[in-house]
């Protein structure tokens, strides 16, 4: 039995992205349920940040530091 | 009567045996008198050796030779069809060293191709080196999935946490493939050009999904005789993207959507980050078990870094993992560019549907974005839409490039990033899709 090749794509195209956005919409309506999960009952400590394996002492310094640098960068960029 | 017939049971059996001691006896004196070394005159000896030289065998193949599948090949496959395949692979080396495009892989592929047209060696054969690594990672999808594993180690899911909605692109880039196939098989029922079947075609236009490992996972389960076009295009294309996106970028939209300046992403606590993985599994293993293998290994890979606490693991994964892994595809992808499995019309028509495959996800992620606008609440610079295919970080970078040449501080870079991950996502839940329908 001949089956007609280009009705089978369009099968395919349909249950593909069909299956591949619903996949997706369900998880970005899970992420957000997540995050409002999440911020109510386990909010974040004030204050520390999140990057891990750093130690929180040395981080705060570093990080003024690399935002002075990065400022100066942005203006240095700007002007030119 | 007895007698007799006891005489002729022991008459048998002692020829038998004097026959299985006469034929042992034989084996060794046999295999001995060959490997006895004849000594040959001079001339012969030079003239034995000349026989077996390259030189001979690229211009006079050998009748008797057979492809690396155990199958005859034609006399151009043996001997033009691979001095033009060397050549093809010092473009590969020229195009990964002069012009950058994914060395990584481009130059264990290029040298993997390089060794596989040596005639005589059978370097891509079930016994030679590139063969044994073909079977021990590739034709069972393994390096592929360890590739997965380290990219997951390298992700950071934060921006597609802190702008959810953006993963609707990532899904939309992946109408490139679907597209595609259909594009493929249309092409396939109604003109001449070529003749692929569905699961040929489904290999091919998984290229759309701008995802290396996921496009040599379909392949070599779909169609491993298309596994080093689809490969070498696949890799090529990504490694072309900031060529073949931004046009189709410029055209699809206005200059006022590419001045849309987006808002700060919000900061994503450590908790998100940890469940995220956990939840995108759980979700494939209801929906798409097909798709876990690549999204488990992935998110088994973003789980360890992000954890926090397996610094020792995670770092091995996104570092010497991924680069020992990356060496083996690489050879055993380049296994496959022998010139009887390359040199064939198909390998061009899945070059020019991989570009259209690539093209069309890219269009559908800007094209799906400037929908999204259309609905109320905060707008989305379609730029980054082109991101959706996955060829993480550079589709992202390039989003950030273009921008930035219409609004100099515009930096769309980590908006850009949550549909370049999402797309990961999005192309092996595509992948899953393919798999579940043929098996």
């Amino acid at each position: 039995m001949e089956t007609n090749l280009v009705i089978e794509g369009f099968k395919f195209l349909i249950l593909g992205m069909g299956t591949v956005l619903i996949f997706l919409v369900v998880l970005i309506l899970l992420m957000n349920l997540q995050r409002k999960i999440i911020e109510r009952f386990f909010p974040e400590p004030q204050g520390i940040s999140e990057a891990p394996g750093a130690t929180p002492g040395t981080q705060a310094k570093d990080t003024k530091k690399i935002v002075a640098a990065i400022s100066a960068a942005i203006m240095h960029h700007n002007k030119a | 009567m007895k007698i007799f017939l006891l005489s002729i049971v022991s008459v048998l059996m002692l020829m038998t045996s004097a026959y299985a001691e006469g034929h042992g006896a034989a084996d060794p004196l046999t295999t001995h008198q060959e490997e006895d070394y004849v000594s040959k005159g001079m001339g012969e000896m030079i003239g034995n050796f000349l026989a077996s030289t390259g030189i001979v065998a690229l211009v006079s193949p050998d009748e008797n030779e057979l492809s690396a599948h155990g199958e005859p090949m034609s006399d151009f496959h043996k001997g033009l069809g691979r001095v033009i395949m060397i050549l093809i692979t010092f473009l590969l080396f020229w195009l990964a060293i002069k012009k950058g495009f994914e060395p990584l892989l481009l130059l264990p592929i290029g040298f993997g191709g390089l060794l596989a047209n040596i005639p005589i060696a059978g370097i891509s054969g079930p016994d030679g080196f590139l063969g044994v690594l073909y079977e021990a990672g590739l034709a069972n999808q393994l390096f592929p999935i360890l590739i997965f594993m380290g990219v997951g180690a390298m992700t950071d899911f934060g921006p597609l946490l802190a702008n959810p909605k953006t993963a609707l692109l990532g899904g939309a880039a992946q109408f490139g493939i679907f597209g595609t196939l259909v594009g493929a098989v249309a092409l396939s029922e109604y003109t001449t050009l070529f003749d692929f079947t569905l699961k040929q075609a489904s290999a091919i236009s998984i290229i759309g999904g701008a995802d290396g490992p996921t496009s040599i996972f379909i392949a070599s389960a779909l169609a491993p005789e298309l596994l080093g076009a689809i490969a070498v295009a696949s890799y090529s294309y990504m490694a072309m993207v900031p060529i073949i996106q931004p046009p189709i970028m410029k055209a699809l939209t206005t200059d006022e959507e590419r001045k849309i300046k987006m808002t700060t992403l919000r900061p994503v606590s450590r908790l998100e980050k940890l469940v995220f993985p956990i939840m995108v599994l759980t979700l494939a293993i209801l929906v798409l078990p097909e798709a876990t293998p690549l999204i488990g290994a992935f998110m088994f890979g973003n789980f360890l870094k992000v954890s926090g606490v397996v610094d020792r693991l995670s770092d091995t994964m996104e570092n010497a993992l991924i680069n020992i892994i990356t060496i083996f595809l690489g050879l055993a992808v380049g296994s496959k560019l022998s010139a009887d499995q390359f040199l064939v019309a198909d390998t061009l028509a899945i070059l020019a549907l991989g570009i259209i495959a690539f093209s069309a996800g890219t269009a559908a992620g800007v094209i799906m974005a400037k929908i999204m606008n259309k609905f109320p609440g905060t707008k989305i610079n379609p730029l980054i839409g082109s991101a959706g295919v996955s060829a993480v970080p550079m589709a992202a970078r390039v989003s950030n490039k273009v921008g930035m040449e219409y609004d100099r501080s515009n930096i769309l870079l980590m908006h850009a990033m949550g549909p370049n991950v999402a797309g990961v996502i999005g192309s092996a839940v595509a992948a899953g899709v393919l798999l579940s329908i043929f098996n």
